[in-house]
């Protein structure tokens, strides 16, 4: 698995959750080149820190001691716009979640129910077409290169059902298998679509990342756990010998 | 000294750092933090005690920071008709003479756009988390992420930072 700069980054930085920690993990011990690239990320940091750490060590210059003491108060100054309050993050988060839903709601095609990589089925999103496939068959840890949808993650959920993360072009999401098909719990914008901004350091989103690190019980499944998985077809409890 | 001078006091330290790893050279850096702190000072009422100074703080001295950016660009621009042609030739020879003397760091740092620069000073000088940085910029963490990765990569290949 190719691990991209976003991702080491993020992993330098201690930004990765457990799922991206050990997957970058896995590929450090086996690719002395990303060994490298982290090395001289270290380096950077490091490089940094003694050129810019010395300037918060020294003592501040006196003008500016002076200037908080003698003070351009002005009280009478307009009590303006107040200071961003810390509800507003919890707003933004909650228009990223909505911006996710719209986004499903964009690659679901009324009526169409064969040409959409996700379809609505009994109120439920179902995962059809290419998606499904990936979900049947593709194995996270022997995934084509060029594959048109990639396999993030698969893990069971505390009822025992299976369920993986995925990424396309069109849309990354989270699905969990039913008796009768994928079942698509969330979806947020695929990293190869049009708005790149909201792509996470993962290579899929955030959010997604997030939801699955909330429903899974235990680990993540390991790639002997994953192709026992998909071998009994994804059934309850098929990932355990 | 009011509480929120005293707190102000207590940052002043880190906000200078953050003023040197924005600013071209520790004299901009020292006015950068100057200009900063009288605006902090005349909008002291819109901050809400009981919330972070240290964020709010760090935003006032990066708008300053863009500020001065853009006046310095739009200067560049108005002042190239010939009649100033001798004295900003004179002007820029001597800031290629200060380049020369200036620190590798400071000189790749120059190098980056603001938006790079602006990220690398928060998340790799100031430790923010990224959600935090992308919160103080008002930008989307993607955004935040791409142009961390971009600014690394070109400070890398700068200061050679890659194994032999």
């Amino acid at each position: 698995m190719t691990i991209d700069d976003d991702m080491l980054m993020a992993f330098a930085d201690g930004e990765l959750n457990e799922i991206g920690r050990a997957r970058v993990e896995r590929a450090l011990a086996e690719d002395p080149s990303l060994r490298a690239r982290l090395d001289a990320q270290r380096r950077l940091r490091a490089r940094l820190a003694a050129h810019y750490t010395p300037v918060a060590e020294e003592a501040v210059p006196e003008r500016f001691r002076a200037l908080l003491e003698t003070g351009v108060v002005d009280l009478s100054a307009a009590r303006a716009p107040r200071a961003r309050p810390l509800w507003q993050s919890a707003i933004a988060l909650a228009a990223t979640l909505v911006l996710g839903l719209a986004l499903g709601r964009t690659l679901l095609v009324p009526g169409a129910p064969d040409s959409g990589p996700i379809a609505v089925e009994g109120g439920a999103m179902v995962a059809r077409g290419s998606l499904a496939e990936a979900l049947d068959s593709q194995l996270a840890s022997a995934q084509a290169s060029n594959a048109a949808t990639r396999i993030g993650v698969s893990f069971a959920r505390s009822d025992g059902r299976l369920c993986r993360t995925f990424d396309s072009a069109a849309a990354a999401g989270l699905a969990c298998r039913t008796d009768t098909g994928w079942q698509v719990m969330m979806t947020a914008a695929g990293s190869g679509g049009q708005r790149g901004e909201f792509r996470q350091a993962g290579g899929e989103s955030l959010l997604v990342q997030q939801a699955a690190q909330e429903m899974m019980a235990g680990e993540p499944l390991d790639d002997a756990a994953e192709r026992r998985a998909r071998d009994s077809g994804w059934r309850r409890g098929g990932a355990s010998r | 000294m009011q509480a929120f001078e005293r707190e102000l006091l207590t940052l002043l330290p880190r906000l200078r750092r953050f003023a040197h790893a924005l600013a071209r050279d520790p004299v901009d850096a020292d006015d950068l933090l100057q200009v900063a702190l009288e605006r902090a000072l005349k909008a002291r009422g819109q901050w809400t005690p009981g919330t972070r100074l240290d964020s709010w703080m760090m935003r006032i001295v990066r708008n300053c920071w863009i500020d001065e950016v853009r006046s310095r660009a739009r200067r560049a621009r108005t002042f190239l008709p010939e009649e100033e042609g001798a004295s900003v030739g004179a002007d820029t020879h001597h800031e290629i003479e200060a380049r020369v003397e200036m620190h590798a760091v400071d000189k790749a740092m120059n190098a980056l756009s603001a938006e790079q620069r602006e990220v690398i000073a928060l998340v790799l000088v100031e430790g923010l988390a990224y959600r935090e940085a992308a919160e103080l910029l008002d930008i989307p963490m993607g955004t935040l992420t791409s142009r961390l990765t971009r600014g690394r990569q070109a400070l890398v290949q700068m200061l050679e930072l890659e194994a032999a």
